[in-house]
């Protein structure tokens, strides 16, 4: 059965941004339909039945998320868009804010109204320089037609949207930390509890969604939870877009159901391996913070809960693929780099830990490890891994325990060998 | 009853002794033990288990302070009790029964029924992992560090260390001996991070100079460019920094702080009385540092306060009795306790004589008008008790003055308007508060000619510019008692060497009505002594019944006639100082 593309059903047309194109293939009907036949409860009903789980990286149902927000508190409560879009292979929400915005709007606007909320921020990653002229035009021409600010489409329910641009921190699409920066303070994570449900955005109840779940909320909005709930497999429900880079001959965003195999996402949307003489050696299918999958185990389908049980995790879906040209530690060590550069400095293990990986990798690849280094490496990621103040701890321990791990042989002959085996250290700049 | 001029040993706590410390790791509680029992709370209270020990507490204590009273030590470097709770530095994660992820215990706050494990074998590895990570890109400089000694890195080195370092490359560089404030240095590369220092200024100084620049193992320390870390409280961030990150200038290379005995003792620098240790080596004050007392400075003191004592090495001290025939004319000579004294009633009795008062009732006789006193709320309680007694009530001196030393407003923290510490005492010692009035009442009565005779008690008129050194010229006598060679004691026919800070016991009371300690720290110099013993020596010679010997037992004969400070003695200040009744 041929998959009806619903995300990414505009971006193909002339002017896809534009609120015109976007409401004659029938935008913001969802939202009319949500306003004028759901209470906000009754909608928050709606998207818990559908089975939507958040497209940050997390994968926590967002109908119950939102249901944490306390009843009966007299404070305002906040909507902020998580459009932090940071991850390295991670390209899909940028897709949505440059090709569709309206489509996002729309599954804020009807968020919002659902968690009763009438000040929404949409946090747009500083670099983004594009993507946010793009989505300020779009709040423009919602607002112009009515769907942003009094009384939208005579419900009697307010909202307004700011569009708020990141500083070009990593650590700023971690929820909390996205609410310090959007508070005019540092991007260092908060501790929870509290969680920012109970205590967000300036001390109120906030729920933090992301751009592509919210892309989500308006499928439900224009064709209900059942119909929604049928896409994909059982408790991974919906549409989703899957980012493919690395060594394929067609890297890029793809939409599919969730639960489609990786194999087939390899092979049939990115058209296969970039070499036909080098086979597929190992795979990150949920993205760089996540642990990554020898090829003997790629035969995974990439949905929430086939990826935890094949050991790893959809993250954000943004997959890339390594073939045997790719020395292992080397990678590892452009990951480390990355994270050691984006590690907020806040907490002892991460602030530490982080800079001592990219110093035991380089070590490493340049042949200059010691015997005893490949356990420091996993000793050290051990000691990161669930002592930190946020996730990004984790973001590099899982990384390098699970490369440690499955190719073991490959860093042991860089210490042996005393040099790497695929000479990627002298073709490094 | 011990000489309080002789050097008393410091009342300190007592250090534990070695082995006993009680946040060392402990093998792992018997699993097969049978859990304590929790005792019923009240409706406020929460009761728990840590480490098999049942322990209630208040509703909304976190598990390191439930621990904490407890007796059990979570080893932590971020939190403060005086500050917000940062949780970075993660040393104190414990683990905690149905918890899958360890929990730091700064942040955790106690549930009924909780059960805590501080000290399981997993809880050991991580605290054995976070101090790796602390010292993988610190200097390691503990010989040249002023902190070593009362460092947290060394401490819990001492438990969680592996003693070899498994870091083997180029450690993370920062500036050293950065002056970021009027007092205070900084060397980035011992800094671990715990933004102690930020939090205060952002929350109890309340200037904000500083905050973290840069990320990940970069991130560091500063201010803002071209801003100084300078407010009136900057010392305490030295005192809070766990590590040698933050020096403080004037100590720096002095002494290394094992050698240092700490006094408990007051702050005198102004009408607060912070509570103080004072840090003394080879009969040298090196430092006060606040000591915590939740009734008058929290966890805090001034920089003003701080470095108080350095005028004692700062100014000329006076160490024996300096004498001359007249007023301003000719030099000072040196002469004998015994001599001075006698001098001292000598021109004091002329200067009584000459003013006409009829003879009889004092030595002075009745010499209201013209001979005056000037007397210093700075001085404690004792010493101002037997001035009463001496100058008021034996020389027959009605006209004593108190000059009151002002500065600014009182501040939101501390600091006080009134400088002096013992105001209150002056008023209850039966001499009088610090009055502007009388005093440029009797400054114009001396320019005048209309004083004789005058005394002067640990204040430096001439010095402060309220004398001119000319109007001197006409008084008969002047007796000077005071520490230092003030431009007052080198004017006066009789100077006396009294002890100055730290150097002798006492008692001072707050602007609040806080009668507390003053110890004695070091010894005073020369044939310094307490002022109010040479005040006494003064007195017996004009036919003063009393033969004090220390400290304690004139505060104990005031505390028989004086209601306000019935009962007041030092045990009953304790460290703490107790809060006199109608105060």
């Amino acid at each position: 059965m041929a998959f009806e593309p619903l995300l990414t059903r505009n971006i193909h047309k002339e002017n896809p941004a534009s609120i015109a194109t976007y409401m004659a293939s029938g935008g913001y009907q969802g939202l009319a339909r949500v306003l004028k036949e759901f209470t906000p409860e009754a909608f928050v009903e709606e998207v818990k039945n559908s089975g939507l789980r958040g497209r940050g990286g997390a994968g926590f149902p967002c109908g119950v998320k939102w249901g944490f927000l306390p009843k009966g508190l007299d404070k305002p409560r906040y909507l902020c868009v998580n459009a932090d879009e940071s991850e390295p292979g991670t390209f899909k929400d940028r897709l949505l804010i440059e090709k569709d915005p309206h489509l996002v709007l729309e599954g804020i606007i009807a968020s919002a109204y659902a968690i009763r909320c009438n000040q929404a921020f949409f946090y747009i990653r500083g670099e983004f320089h594009g993507p946010c002229r793009t989505f300020e035009r779009a709040v423009e021409e919602a607002r112009a037609k009515g769907f942003l600010g009094k009384n939208i489409l005579g419900s009697g329910f307010d909202l307004d949207l700011i569009v708020y641009r990141g500083a070009g921190a990593y650590i700023c699409g971690e929820e909390t930390a996205l609410l310090e920066s959007l508070e005019g303070k540092r991007g260092l994570p908060r501790i929870k509890p509290p969680f920012p449900a109970l205590i967000g955005l300036y001390g109120c109840p906030t729920i933090i969604n992301n751009v592509e779940t919210l892309a989500n909320v308006t499928l439900i909005a224009e064709r209900g939870a059942t119909w929604y709930a049928g896409i994909g497999r059982p408790k991974n429900t919906g549409p989703k877009l899957f980012c493919l880079s690395g060594h394929v001959k067609r890297p890029g965003v793809f939409e599919a159901p969730l639960g489609i195999p990786l194999l087939e996402l390899i092979h049939e949307h990115a058209g296969g391996m970039m070499h036909p003489d080098r086979p597929l050696k190992a795979a990150v299918p949920g993205g760089s913070s996540m642990k990554i999958l020898p090829a003997a185990n790629c035969d995974v389908l990439m949905d929430f809960d086939s990826l935890a049980a094949a050991g790893t995790s959809l993250g954000s879906a943004g997959g890339f693929v390594m073939d045997t040209s790719v020395c292992i530690v080397d990678a590892l060590l452009n990951l480390a780099r990355f994270y050691a550069h984006e590690s907020c400095g806040q907490c002892t293990p991460c602030r530490e830990g982080t800079g001592w990986f990219v110093k035991i990798l380089t070590r490493l690849e340049n042949g200059d490890g010691q015997p005893g280094d490949i356990d420091l490496l996993a000793e050290v990621a051990s000691r990161v891994e669930g002592n930190t103040i946020c996730p990004f701890g984790e973001a590099i321990a899982w990384p390098v325990q699970s490369y440690v791990a499955a190719f073991r042989d490959e860093f042991e002959a860089h210490v042996t060998q005393s040099t790497c085996p695929l000479g990627a250290a002298a073709g490094r700049s | 009853m011990p000489d309080p001029v002789s050097f008393v040993p410091p009342i300190g706590p007592t250090p534990a002794p070695l082995g006993l410390r009680t946040d060392r790791p402990a093998p792992a509680p018997d699993p097969s033990a049978v859990p304590t029992p929790l005792p019923q709370t009240g409706p406020d209270q929460v009761a728990l288990s840590i480490d098999g020990q049942a322990v209630v507490v208040p509703k909304g204590t976190t598990v390191l302070q439930a621990a904490a009273q407890a007796g059990i030590l979570v080893p932590h470097y971020c939190y403060h009790p005086g500050l917000s709770v940062a949780g970075n530095c993660r040393m104190c994660l414990i683990e905690i029964e149905k918890m899958p992820k360890l929990q730091i215990g700064c942040a955790t706050t106690v549930a009924p029924g909780m059960v805590v494990k501080t000290r399981t074998p997993r809880v050991v590895e991580t605290r054995k992992g976070i101090q790796e990570f602390l010292l993988i890109n610190h200097p390691l400089d503990c010989p040249i560090c002023d902190q070593a000694g009362e460092c947290r890195l060394q401490q819990y080195e001492a438990d969680y260390g592996k003693g070899f370092s498994r870091f083997t490359e180029e450690k993370v560089h920062h500036p050293k001996r950065d002056d970021i404030g009027r007092h205070v240095k900084f060397d980035a590369e011992r800094c671990i991070k715990c933004t102690r220092c930020v939090r205060f200024c952002d929350e109890i100084s309340g200037t904000h100079e500083l905050t973290l620049y840069d990320r990940g193992d970069h991130t560091i320390i500063g201010t803002f460019p071209g801003k100084p870390l300078d407010n009136a409280y900057s010392g305490n961030t030295v005192d809070i920094c766990p590590v040698g990150a933050l020096t403080w200038s004037p100590f720096r290379f002095k002494s290394r702080v094992w050698f240092l005995k700490n006094t408990p003792s007051v702050c005198t620098a102004c009408a607060r009385g912070c509570n103080v240790d004072v840090a003394t080596y080879r009969n040298r004050i090196h430092r006060l540092t606040p000591r915590v007392n939740m009734e008058v400075n929290r966890y805090w003191m001034c920089d003003d306060g701080r470095r108080s004592h350095e005028a004692l090495y700062e100014r000329p001290r006076l160490e024996r009795p300096l004498l001359r025939a007249a007023c301003g004319e000719g030099p000072q000579q040196p002469g004998t306790r015994d001599e001075a004294i006698e001098r001292a009633v000598t021109v004091l009795r002329e200067a009584g004589a000459e003013g006409g008062a009829s003879q009889g009732t004092g030595a002075a006789g009745g010499s209201a008008g013209v001979v005056a006193a000037i007397v210093s709320a700075r001085l404690t309680l004792e010493d101002l008790v037997m001035a009463r007694r001496v100058l008021k009530e034996t020389i027959g001196i009605d006209r004593i003055v108190v000059p009151p030393h002002e500065a600014g407003e009182d501040d939101d923290l501390l600091i006080r308007r009134d400088r002096t510490p013992n105001a209150r005492g002056a008023l209850i010692a039966g001499i009088a508060g610090p009055d502007a009035g009388r005093l440029r009442e009797l400054v114009q009565d001396i320019a005048a000619g209309r004083v004789q005779g005058l005394v002067v008690v640990g204040e430096d008129p001439v010095g402060d510019g309220l004398i001119a050194p000319d109007a001197l010229r006409r008084l008969k006598a002047m007796v000077v008692i005071d520490w230092w060679r003030s431009p007052t004691a080198e004017a006066a026919q009789v100077a006396l060497p009294a002890c100055g800070y730290g150097e002798h016991d006492g008692t001072v009371v707050n602007f609040e009505g806080r009668a507390q300690h003053l110890r004695a720290s070091i010894r005073p110099p020369g044939e310094a002594e307490p002022a109010w013993r040479l005040l006494q020596s003064i007195g017996q010679a004009c036919g003063l019944k009393a033969a004090h010997d220390s400290a304690t037992t004139i505060l104990s004969e005031a505390a028989r006639s004086v209601p306000a400070i019935a009962g007041l003695s030092a045990q009953s200040m304790g460290t703490a100082g107790v809060l006199l009744k109608g105060a």
